[in-house]
């Protein structure tokens, strides 16, 4: 059985899609199956993101609706061997599926592919509570700004209240802007929304040129953003602990010497 | 070091002030309180202080936070010396 993780945020343009596209590219080429549902009802986006906006035929309510099989709608990455998306219909809205309907959606995938990676839409409303139904697992993503934190902070009640774990991404942070002062850190966002973090995703500007592209950025070089996404993405496989960087350098020390009660 | 000369002249670094506002955004919509709604508490809690203790009902201090998605609620309040 297929793991379910959905990205989520609360508030619009923080990356959410970026992050789904650039996460899904990384696990498949980890070697795992993977298949990403745009969740987005009504302003579908993880289709341009990925490049693949022009080779949709049917979408996510074509196949809850039973209009097509599920498999007809799934459109297969050409780049990667076992990347697939499910795209969402620009046409219908956000109350044309509910959370049961993207509950056995998701619950179908699992039983065939390894991941299901939900792109969330912004807000709290219908969007939210679909994108959210059938997940194992939150991914809370924000930037640095008080605005998407609080935003953040509101989802992350909600997350838990539904009773889905979150853990949380920080993204483009830029060291820079930290060290002067004028940005909080990756440390003061986890502080403040108390949550474990899986990655903190540097500014690059290589992001907005490979998503011009409509080439999620992990495909392309090895930029300080990919870089960070593709260790993200063997956090999630659990092919690398969470973010080593929040341990210090002799707690880490006093770990492998075996110095220390809490495991690493 | 120049930004460093800069903020001492500036105040508070902009990042400080953004922790700062977020604790407190975060205490008021955690808990469904306004600043509105907190005075008024402030005052009712004022008035039941005054019933047992002399005191000046404008200096009651009001103040909400939260660390580690746990928010706290805090009431100061200097007490009048006894009149006697």
């Amino acid at each position: 059985m297929g793991h379910a993780i959905v990205i989520t945020s609360g508030k619009g343009g923080v990356g959410k899609t970026t992050t789904t596209a650039n996460l899904g590219a990384a696990l498949a080429q980890l070697g795992h199956t993977v298949v990403l549902v745009d969740a987005d009802i009504g302003l579908r986006n993880l289709d341009v993101v990925m490049g693949l906006e022009n080779r949709i035929v049917y979408h996510v309510v074509d196949a809850i609706r039973g209009r097509c099989a599920l498999q007809k709608a799934l459109i297969k990455d050409r780049r990667l061997e076992n990347l697939w998306l499910l795209p969402a219909s620009q046409t219908d809205d956000k109350d044309a599926v509910t959370p049961d309907d993207m509950r056995s959606l998701v619950f179908e995938l699992k039983a065939q592919y390894d991941y299901v990676l939900i792109d969330c839409p912004a807000g709290i409303e219908q969007g939210f509570k679909n994108a959210i139904a059938g997940a194992d697992e939150a991914l809370v993503v924000a930037t640095p700004e008080v605005s998407s934190i609080r935003d953040a902070d509101r989802v992350v009640g909600l997350l838990a209240a539904a009773d889905v774990p979150a853990r949380l991404i920080v993204n483009r942070i830029s060291p820079q802007l930290v060290k002067r002062g004028d940005m909080l850190s990756k440390d003061d966002v986890i502080e403040i929304l108390a949550l474990e973090l899986v990655g903190a995703v540097p500014l690059d500007d290589q992001v907005i040129a490979t998503t011009n592209k409509g080439v999620p950025a992990v495909l392309e070089g090895k930029s300080p953003a990919a870089r960070e996404l593709v260790r993200i993405a063997k956090v999630l496989a659990g092919h690398e602990v969470a973010d080593r960087a929040q341990v210090g350098f002799f707690t880490r020390i006093g770990r492998a010497l075996g110095l220390s009660a809490t495991p690493a | 070091m120049w930004q460093e000369f800069k903020s001492w002249f500036s105040g508070k670094p902009s990042r400080e002030v953004a922790k700062g506002r977020l604790h407190l955004v975060l205490a008021h919509d955690r808990t469904g309180l306004d600043g509105g709604r907190l005075q008024e508490m402030r005052t009712e809690i004022a008035a039941v202080i005054a019933r047992y203790v002399p005191i000046d009902a404008d200096a009651v201090e009001i103040h909400i936070e939260t660390r580690n998605r746990a928010t706290q609620l805090t009431v100061s309040s200097a007490i009048s010396p006894r009149a006697t």
